[in-house]
Formats: structure tokens, sequence, C-alpha cells
């Protein structure tokens, strides 16, 4: 359901956040915000500690980029969460509560892929939680600058004199890519 | 500021595609006319569109590179309505600053809807009349794509050289094409030369968080400077029309109206209004402008303000083209759509429902990989796999007509008052029967469209259709009806002669084309009207 909400923003006025309270330029150009003094606003320190290894464990650093952690996401969370309604503050207190309790009687490891076994169907509030732990993770790490530039290594938002069209050699197009003109009615 | 005992020639109420067009048309033909938006100015050097979604707070989230365009709010509610929403922009040049600038035609049969298929009603004038005023508007937006010789989709004579397609756009084409279903290039108002003063697109993606170049048609880059030059023209912004005001004969005399900033009360004065504040304001407004003569709303003596109110249906597919997985990622961003497949399911004969879909492609971020919200699993694996099939996305949006229907409606509750003292907007909505089949039909044709291209298919569909997509129309339709319409063929409303509506409100049906063009052709051809009025001394 993420595209249709993307079409909703449009018309999603009431929940934009308002300008004046972060001002246009919240941080100087191309430096991430969360910046390096971010107090935590919701998740105590403990709690922060968890949501790191976490999310690290969603998507963990690899050969190819570094992971959530480095992209600081646990951050992010907090920030999220702190600005969310009761019930999605409720949410996130037990459902670390519950993993961290998993996790005693096993690892954390083990708690993850406990919460995980039903993704997409979940029957349980752990499980429930995995889906907004894992969403948020998403959220935090490809809007990040490592997110976006080192893992995806996205080549866009920039300014281009002309639209270069199709340049790429695909394996289906090999046999000739159809002209724009052509069209059937 | 004006001056309070000054009479306006016009009071055009709203800054965006309609008020823009009936604005600068009656300062160029002479008329004295004031402006008046509820919203700010809002310099583009205030636009969020380049900036990076780490250099934001909420990383570009919950609606955040559009706040610019989203600092005034209405307190406005939903009841009893299924899962829609439509648009508040309050600024001037309203959502002309952050549309997608898709510029479509209606056909004629979009104008037919009782001839053609036995529902709803036919419009107060055919394609033939408008195709001039369409004409006109293409060549002053400035309307890039190409004649594609298709009765659904009459195109104009002057257009601008397409956008080139990406790769994604020639497989699905190459798919489509198969299947019976044309892909064409899109026509928007976005410029791919200079036009009119103003720079091509640069091509960053970003043409919905306002075009820092006015490569993108905006009103106040393209239309206010030609009505400023005429000298005619006065701009309120932050003014709040909350009341319209009539003289002894029923006429329009003034609107009342509060600064949003002081809070300050007064009245503008004006010979004519022209009511352009979309579909959800405009019926407001008049609905709230009860008088002894006109007890349940201005111009609503049969009661139909407020009613038929409709849009586009929407729902839509990610794919994931498998021959891009693992290619080196590339710039693809572009000008958001390149390409447009319109209608297509009247080709194949009769339906059991009316209408049709359209689908617009591409006009998603590529900086987001949504795929990552729809792929299971988590740690290493799962993030190679979200990089891996990155290059290949192509996304398709489905846009569905939607059946005007009277108990589809806007009303306002005088018990619940905005903060300037005024009745809010209550939005009631249900999909109808046709809509359901419209949408279901949609959803199996889009499937099969997945089904043909080398890819991984994220079908997008609940349990019910979703709308509007910023495209609600039809509260204050015109008609040929007395007892179904409020405006005559001219935008011009049978109780009340000096008073006009021109957005998309106006509507009498809707089809599954994006309505902009229209209300812009709609408001010239109103405005052509009061001119001609006007010289006779009729109005």
């Amino acid at each position: 359901m993420r595209r249709r909400k993307a079409l909703k923003i449009v018309a999603l006025a009431a929940l934009a956040p308002k300008l004046d309270a972060w001002g246009t330029s919240a941080c100087p150009p191309g430096e991430a915000w969360t910046p390096s003094d971010y107090q935590l606003r919701f998740f105590t320190a403990e709690e922060n500690e968890l949501v790191d290894q976490l999310t690290e464990m969603i998507i963990p650093a690899d050969p190819h980029s570094p992971g959530a952690h480095a992209a600081r996401v646990s951050l992010f969370a907090d920030l999220m969460v702190a600005s969310s309604n009761d019930a999605i503050q409720k949410q996130w207190r037990a459902g670390l509560k519950q993993m961290q309790e998993e996790a005693t009687q096993s690892s954390l490891a083990q708690a993850l892929a406990k919460s995980a076994l039903h993704e997409g169907r979940p029957a349980t509030d752990l499980e429930r939680f995995f889906a907004v732990l894992k969403g948020m993770t998403i959220d935090g790490y490809y809007t990040s600058a490592i997110g976006i530039h080192q893992d995806l290594q996205y080549q866009g938002n920039t300014y281009l004199s002309a639209f270069p069209g199709c340049t790429l050699r695909v394996r289906s197009a090999q046999s000739g890519v159809p002209s724009p003109k052509s069209e059937v009615s | 500021m004006s001056d309070p005992r000054q009479e306006f020639d016009v009071c055009v109420i709203g800054s965006g595609a309609a008020g823009g067009v009936m604005a600068k048309e009656l300062c160029e033909g002479g008329a004295k006319v004031i402006m008046l938006e509820a919203g700010p100015k809002v310099d583009p050097s205030q636009f969020l569109s380049h900036k990076w979604p780490y250099e934001l707070p909420y990383r570009g989230l919950r609606g955040e590179k559009q706040a610019p365009f989203h600092q005034v709010s209405t307190a406005i509610r939903y009841e009893n309505s299924d899962q829609i929403g439509v648009s508040e922009v309050r600024v001037v040049g309203g959502r002309t600053l952050h549309w997608n600038a898709v510029a479509l035609r209606y056909a004629a049969r979009d104008f037919r809807q009782w001839s053609v298929d036995g529902i709803e009603e036919d419009w107060p004038l055919t394609y033939e009349e408008l195709a001039p005023y369409y004409e006109r508007i293409e060549q002053l937006i400035g309307v890039c794509g190409s004649d594609d010789h298709l009765e659904i989709l009459p195109a104009g004579k002057h257009y601008l050289p397409p956008i080139p397609w990406r790769c994604s756009e020639h497989i699905l084409h190459r798919a489509a094409v198969k299947m019976g279903i044309p892909v064409i290039n899109v026509r928007k108002a976005i410029l791919t030369v200079p036009y009119d003063n103003r720079p091509p697109c640069h091509y960053c993606g970003h043409c919905m968080d306002g075009c820092d170049v006015s490569a993108v048609f905006t009103t106040p880059d393209c239309l206010l400077p030609k009505a400023e030059i005429t000298g005619n023209f006065t701009l309120r912004p932050n003014t709040i029309a909350r009341e319209l005001l009539v003289d002894r004969e029923g006429l329009v005399r003034a609107v009342s109206v509060v600064d949003r900033l002081t809070k300050k009360e007064e009245e503008v004065k004006a010979k004519l209004f022209a009511v352009c504040c979309a579909t959800t304001e405009s019926a407001r407004l008049l609905l709230n402008s009860q008088s002894p003569q006109y007890p349940s709303g201005l111009a609503n003596s049969n009661g139909v303000v407020g009613r038929y109110l409709h849009g586009h249906l929407n729902d839509g597919m990610d794919a994931y083209l498998k021959d891009f997985a693992g290619v080196k990622p590339f710039n693809q961003d572009g000008a958001t759509d390149h390409v447009y497949v319109p209608r297509y399911n009247h080709l194949a004969g009769k339906k059991d429902y009316a209408g049709g879909w359209g689908f617009q492609v591409n006009y998603a971020s590529y900086m987001f990989p949504n795929q990552a919200w729809r792929i299971k699993g988590y740690g290493a694996a799962y993030k190679a796999y979200v990089r891996r099939v990155q290059p290949g996305y192509l996304m398709l949006g489905t846009f569905g007509k939607v059946v005007a229907r009277p108990e589809n409606r806007i009303t306002t509750d005088p018990g619940h008052l905005d903060e300037y003292g005024t009745p809010v907007p209550v939005v009631h909505f249900r999909f109808g029967e046709n809509d359901f089949a419209l949408w279901r039909d949609s959803i199996r044709s889009l499937s099969e469209i997945g089904a043909n291209l080398n890819a991984e298919v994220f079908l997008d569909f609940g349990q019910a259709p979703t709308g509007f997509a910023s495209h609600e129309v039809g509260t204050v339709r015109m008609g040929k009806n007395p007892k179904t319409s409020v405006l005559n063929g001219f935008c011009q409303s049978r109780d009340v002669k000096n008073l006009f509506v021109t957005d998309g409100s106006c509507f009498t049906t809707s089809s599954e084309k994006n309505p902009t063009l229209t209300i812009m052709a709609l408001s010239l051809r109103a405005a052509d009207y009061i001119k001609q009025q006007r010289r006779r001394g009729e109005l």
C-alpha cells in the first residue's frame, strides 16, 4: 500500500509539518540531519541501543556499503516515534520490551527471526512489531546519505541540459527498440 | 493593500489554474480585476525540490517536501466516506505550484456521457465548441507531446518536442503493443525547449515539489505577470473569502473577507465575481453565502450546490524489469511521466460499465526504493536484492472515471467553525456500482500487462478503489437541465447572473483524463463570454 499512500500525499495537507516549525534550511546543504549532538526524544539509551542493533540486523553493513548503524537509523526512528501518536509510541515501547525479553531467553538474532516468521500476515504483537521496525529501518536507511549514495548509488537529483532517453543496451531491446512514434489505436 | 472604498470590475477568488486564466484574460480585456488568494505567495527559493531527504528532519516523508504549499490548512472533515482525499492548497498559484502538469484534452465522447453510455448527463457544450480554447491554452502555457491521431485523446496543433523515453518505457511499449494497448508521448505543460521567456526542464524529477526555474507551467510564473503588465491587476494574498454578499436585486455586490495574518475583516466590492477556489472551497463559499434571498446558499435554489462530487479512482503497480537487474545505476529521473497510456478499454467493444481509465507512467521518484517495502525478509541478502532490482523500476498509476452522483457531496457545518469563523466543509463520498465494475476491470487489465512484462511485479490493489489524487470535480456543475445543474455552459450561475464559477467544480461529468487543461479551457471560454457580455452592456 506504499504507493497508495504516495498518491494520497497530494491531499495530506493536514499532516504536512509546518515550515515554520523547522525553517527551510534546517541543516547546511549536504549535511545529514540528525545532527551529531542529537538528544534522544523518545527512546531511553537502552532502547536506542536495542533499536540500533535490530536495525543493523535488518540492513547490515556488507562489502558494498555500510548499514543501518552507520546511517544512524535509530536516531531517525527516535525522532519519528517521538512525533507520532500515543498508540504508535506504545507499540514501540511494548515491542522493544518484548524483543528484549525474547532475546534474554535465546538471542537477539533468534528474537528477530521469531518476529519475522509470518511477515505479511502477522498474528502476534511481536510479529506486528517486526513490520513496524522493518518499515522504519527502510525509511531511515534509504533516505540517509549512506543509503542513497553509497548503497543505491542513486545518480539523479541533478541538473541536465537534455534528457538522454534510453542509452542502455538491454537484453530484450537488442533486436531494436520500438520508435516512440509507432503506435496502436 | 486595496482601498476598501474602491469597486473593481471583477473579483476573481482563487489564484489557481482557473483564476489565473480568468484574471489574465479580463485584465487584458480592460477590466479592473482584483484577485483574492487565501494563502501566501511562495517564492521558488522556499521550494524543497532539490533538497536531499537527509537534509530534512523527517527525510521528506509525511508530505514534508510539499510543506511550502500547505502552510494554511482548512479544517476539512470526512463523514461516511470511502478512502478518498480532496486537495486543499492555499497559496498563490494554487495547485499549479505542485501539479504534475499532465495536459490532456477531453474527447468528444467525454462531453456526451448520456448519449454515448446512457448514464449521467451530456455537458451543455461540445468538444468542437471547446477545441479552440484548448488550442489557445496549450499555446499559452506550452505543452510538450505529439499528435497521436487517437479519437479518445484529441490533439492540438502546436506541441513542443516530446520528452525522450526511458528504457523501461520502450519495454512497456513493446509489451503493450502486443496487447493492443497504446503507449504515447505524454502531453505535459513542461517545457522541452525555451518558450515564453521560460527555460526548459532540467530533468531533476521533482516536478511536484515546485519547479524552481518555471519549466512547469504555474499561474504566478506564467499568467499573473501578464495580468500585472496591463496595469489593471491587483493581487491580495492571505485574504480569505468567507461569504458572498448580495444586493436587493439578488446580485453579488461584495465578498466578505478576513485577512489571514491580521484577522481584519472587510468587504471587497466588484461588479462581477468569478469563483475559482476549486471543488471543495467553491462549494463551501456558495453554501456559506446565505441570505434572505438565498436561504440555502448562493446559486443554490435547486439544492444542487455541493452535490455530484466526484474525481478519479486510483490504483497501480510497481514492476522491476528483469533486464535491468544488476545494471550499474543510472539517472532515470527525467520529468516524471514521459509516456502515457490513454484509455483503451473501448477498443475491445462495449463493456458492462461506462467509462475507462488511463495509466500515468513513472511519476514516482527513482530515489527511494519502493520495493524495499514489498520484498520479504531482512539481512544482507535482502539488502543486496533491493539494490539489485532498483534500476529496473517501472510504475503504472491508474486514473479511472468515477460517476457523478448527487448523494456524493460537500456540505458545510455551521456548528463547526474554522479559525476564521467560517463553517468547515464536510466531504461525503461513496464509490458506486459502476465505479467498482470499472475498477475491477482496470485491475484485471493491469495484472495482464504486468504478466506480459519480464518483471517482478507488485500489484497495489486493495479491497476497494481509492481516489481522487487531487482531481476532484463537480460540486457546482454546469448542465443543460436547470434542475440538476447550477451553471450554464459558460460557467454562469442561473440564479445570479454576475456570478461565474470556472474551476473543476463546474464539470458536469468526469472522464479518465486529468482535469486541469479542461478547467483552463472552460475558464478561458467563460472569460471570452464575460468580455462579450460586458461589451454589450449585459453584465
